[in-house]
């Protein structure tokens, strides 16, 4: 439900998506195999699909809607990967990206911003900021896969 | 933004399996837009190889889920359960309030379709318009629901079949979509009462997880038959 919430910022529309998400976990328990994941990572995963979807298929909000969902929680998130784990593989990546792009990947990850809306709180042109992020992400693959 | 990093991008364009990654990367973050995001959809369905690589971007981005702070879902859990299982509840499941609750839900499942009875073949709803031209019959057999179209023409270029079926004081879950073959979806046996409902969707059926076109059939389950 947190996550549900936190993406898609509206209680009403989380608690519909809710009832979805319940829904989708069970026609799709058949496919769980829990030898490869845990669980929570693929219900997480679910949910996060089903609220992306959801946000992607709403009219363009604002500029000003898309910058505040969780500006406070994400680097609070980050600080707390990174105290439960020193040496944790992901947050030592993420310290090798540039801040603003860590920044980025974790605003997109945690709050479901596009790359529009991305672009237009770091004031670069979408093509500029989809490179430079692709980059990102190979070189974040790259030190996690290490 | 910093810049070197682009330059470099920009000397060494990606190569196909580094495009792919990004593809899979920027979908697992949810970056594309609506357009994008149905066409990697798409091969997540169809390419086994590509779907691992989504797969791989999900566990390694998991560590980021403790930035979701858990919420207290609402109480609609008797009402899921009655949906799910329209069997007498097990004692205790009423403590399954969170988020995390789900995960024990769907053990539960498992083991709900592992202890079905036996299976056998049962019709238990024909969706007809008047005039006969289109009929679907719905029959259940073991853990499934079988729903297949035996008069009448699909859906008309463009358009879909969605099959909904509803819960008393419940909104429409869907089945699926209608396509040549019949459609096989994992379900126990909805109690007699349930109503059964088929509307006509854009192509990959409705976008927010409710009827959004004409409704052309409708039964009850167990009334009529």
């Amino acid at each position: 439900m947190g996550v549900l919430l936190r993406l898609l910022s509206a209680r009403p529309e989380a608690e519909e998506a809710l009832q979805e998400l319940y829904t989708r976990v069970w026609l799709r328990s058949g496919r769980y195999d829990p030898a490869k994941r845990r669980g929570m990572t693929w219900l997480i995963a679910i949910a996060r699909n089903l609220a992306i979807d959801r946000l992607r298929s709403r009219p363009p909000r604002g500029t000003d809607e898309g910058l505040d969902p969780g500006a406070d929680s994400a680097p609070r998130a980050f600080s707390r990967a990174i105290a439960k784990d020193e040496a944790g593989r992901l947050a030592g990546c993420f310290g090798q990206l540039a801040p603003d792009r860590a920044d980025a990947v974790r605003a997109a990850y945690l709050s479901g911003l596009s790359y529009g809306e991305l672009a237009a709180r770091h004031a670069v042109p979408v093509t500029t900021l989809r490179i430079r992020l692709r980059h990102s992400l190979l070189q974040l693959r790259e030190c996690m896969d290490q | 933004m910093t810049d070197i990093p682009l330059a470099q991008s920009l000397t060494k364009p990606l190569t196909k399996v580094e495009a792919d990654e990004a593809e899979a990367a920027e979908y697992v973050l949810g970056l594309q837009d609506a357009a994008d995001r149905a066409a990697t959809q798409a091969r997540v369905s169809s390419d086994g190889a590509f779907a691992q690589r989504v797969f791989a971007w999900e566990t390694r981005l998991q560590d980021l889920n403790d930035g979701y702070a858990p919420a207290t879902s609402p109480r609609m859990l008797p009402k899921l359960e009655a949906r799910l299982f329209p069997r007498p509840r097990r004692a205790g499941l009423g403590v399954l309030r969170w988020l995390a609750g789900a995960g024990v839900a769907a053990a539960l499942v498992l083991v709900t379709l592992a202890t079905l009875v036996p299976p056998r073949s049962d019709l238990i709803a024909v969706l007809a318009t008047s005039d006969a031209r289109l009929v679907l019959e719905v029959r259940h057999a073991g853990s499934e629901l079988a729903v297949t179209r035996t008069v009448g023409p699909p859906a008309v270029a463009g358009r879909v079949h969605e099959i909904w079926l509803i819960a008393p004081d419940a909104a429409p879950v869907s089945l699926g979509l209608l396509a040549e073959a019949p459609l096989v979806v994992a379900y126990p046996r909805p109690p007699d009462g349930w109503g059964l409902a088929v509307s006509i969707e854009p192509e990959g059926g409705s976008r927010y997880g409710t009827p959004t076109g004409p409704v052309i059939l409708r039964a009850v389950i167990g009334r009529e038959l």
